[in-house]
């Protein structure tokens, strides 16, 4: 069969001209020609509601924080970690760390009431404020600017437009302090289980003052919720620690005292359902064995 | 001459009301905000390629180009504008943290990125469905949460407006005028003074490239050849 020629479709498909009666027996039988046709009207379609595209409106400046502050607490995953590793010498996580060692090669920042107020402002924007408040942490902006480096710093005072008269000081000062560090205790990559999609991922530390934290990311929807699980693998009993909000983000969970974190080595995320059983459902969603 | 004084002040007006599209932003930082200069052919993407490689830099320049269009999918298709907010923050998170499984060879950084807004999309609405079923049986009224547009569309038009600010500017100056002005081949050629068989050249080629891109990188299931139904 002698196809129709396929400029002629795209003018078909643009209006251009109408399908004479040959044109339109053809594609009365034609499935090639007829989804064609049908794809380039659709794309045609497309390209005429493009037009309100091309003056999209910038994001708030808020925005780009909110990505550095949530990035931030994650920066240790390590993954994320590797970019910084050259330039935060001391990123790594690990049991030798001091919470409060002092960092030579950071010029010390005076405190700013200004920039003081600035995380708070950003923390409103975080999806996990529960977990950033309860860290307890002085501000995002610390953690901050210990871990992203310098350029990160100044993109996000040029962003804040409207704060930029005060703010480029603290970018020529450098936003930079020796932060309080968490001591790490151990850490575990979590990987996604069984059938889980592959791109489900996560990572957990487990801080010196008792507290998991878990980043996850790309977790399968659900209908219920996820929640995290402490799991000795030899005896397979288990210890609820927490709830998850969503199917990416962080959470800070506190752990229960009385954990050996020796025997309970596994964590695991789980899918559960608003079923009125407390019990893990077996639906594991993501796992990953602690060491340090 | 006519038609080059024609074409230049046409490509000056382009250059000027793309500066903010999310088609402009693919092409190299250098080039955005450059009104009025002959944009070059987009290089091979060596932002997906810093991307990738974990250069922050990178996160910072993909934010500034596509920002705006990952924005306007979540702004649009959710009707709360904390939500769409809280969306877009996700999705260059969760693209940055996830870079490792970007795939150039599957398609762009921006369709990449909006895929990524997509989902993320479809889950708020998911997840507000399931709040809202919750709190029926409390018998409050819930806040509707969703616009009504089809998320796939928006990934659509965006990926087509970006392929569209990518044509030499030929192609893309005949089509604007195809698409936004409805002229005829006839018409555009008067207006431009282009000959019409080149404006119908410009015409085919240009719309050759947009369905292409509309094939790798679009979220809406159409008619795909075999060889590119898996690519997205």
């Amino acid at each position: 069969m002698q196809h129709l020629d396929h400029d002629r479709l795209v003018f078909l498909a643009l209006g251009e001209s109408e399908a004479d009666h040959g044109e339109t027996d053809h594609l009365g039988g034609c499935v090639t020609c007829r989804g064609e046709l049908d794809t380039l009207r659709h794309v045609a379609g497309l390209g005429a509601d493009t037009q309100g595209l091309y003056a999209l409106p910038d994001p708030p400046a808020h925005l780009w924080a909110g990505i550095l502050a949530e990035l931030d607490t994650v920066a240790e995953v390590p993954a994320l970690a590797e970019a910084h590793r050259q330039d935060l010498p001391e990123a790594r996580p690990g049991p030798a760390q001091s919470t409060t060692e002092a960092r030579p090669d950071v010029p010390r920042r005076h405190p700013s009431p200004v920039t003081g107020d600035r995380p708070d402002a950003r923390r409103r924007q975080s999806p996990y404020p529960d977990a950033e408040r309860a860290a307890g942490r002085p501000a995002a902006r610390s953690r901050r600017g210990r871990r992203w480096p310098r350029w990160a710093t100044t993109v996000v005072t040029a962003t804040a437009a409207a704060a930029v008269a005060v703010l480029g000081t603290v970018a020529v000062l450098g936003d930079r302090e020796p932060a309080p560090r968490q001591e790490v205790l151990a850490s575990a990559p979590l990987a996604a289980y069984g059938s889980t999609p592959k791109d489900a991922n996560g990572a957990a530390r487990v801080f010196a003052d008792g507290r998991l934290h878990l980043h996850v990311a790309n977790l399968p929807d659900v209908p219920g919720y996820y929640e995290v699980w402490l799991i000795n693998p030899t005896t397979m009993e288990m210890f609820s620690v927490g709830v998850l909000r969503g199917s990416s983000g962080d959470a800070l969970l506190p752990l229960p005292p009385n954990v050996d974190l020796q025997e309970y080595s596994v964590v695991d995320v789980s899918a559960e359902q608003y079923d009125n059983q407390p019990a893990h459902s077996g639906d594991s969603l993501l796992r990953g064995t602690l060491t340090g | 001459m006519e038609a080059d004084t024609d074409r230049e002040s046409g490509a000056t007006a382009v250059g000027a009301t793309v500066g903010h599209a999310p088609g402009k932003a693919t092409r190299p930082v250098t080039a955005v905000g450059t009104a009025g200069q002959e944009p070059e052919p987009p290089p091979p993407d060596e932002l997906a390629a810093r991307f990738r490689a974990g250069d922050e830099t990178a996160l910072r320049e993909a934010y500034d180009r596509f920002g705006r269009a990952v924005l306007h999918l979540a702004t649009s298709t959710l009707a709360n504008r904390s939500d769409a907010e809280d969306v877009t923050q996700a999705t260059f998170v969760a693209a940055w943290l996830g870079r490792d499984t970007f795939d150039p060879t599957k398609g762009s950084l921006i369709g990449w990125l909006l895929g990524i807004g997509r989902r993320k999309v479809i889950d708020r609405l998911r997840a507000s469905a399931r709040e809202m079923r919750v709190v029926e049986t409390v018998r409050q009224l819930p806040e509707p949460v969703a616009t009504g547009v089809d998320p796939d569309a928006v990934v659509d038009r965006l990926v087509v407006a970006d392929e569209l600010a990518r044509l030499p500017d030929d192609q893309r100056r005949m089509l604007e005028l195809a698409f936004y002005d409805d002229l005829t081949h006839q018409q555009i050629a008067t207006v431009t003074g282009v000959p019409l068989g080149t404006v119908k050249s410009h015409i085919r080629r240009g719309m050759a490239s947009l369905k292409r891109r509309w094939e790798v990188d679009g979220a809406a299931p159409g008619p795909r050849p075999a060889g590119l139904s898996g690519a997205r």
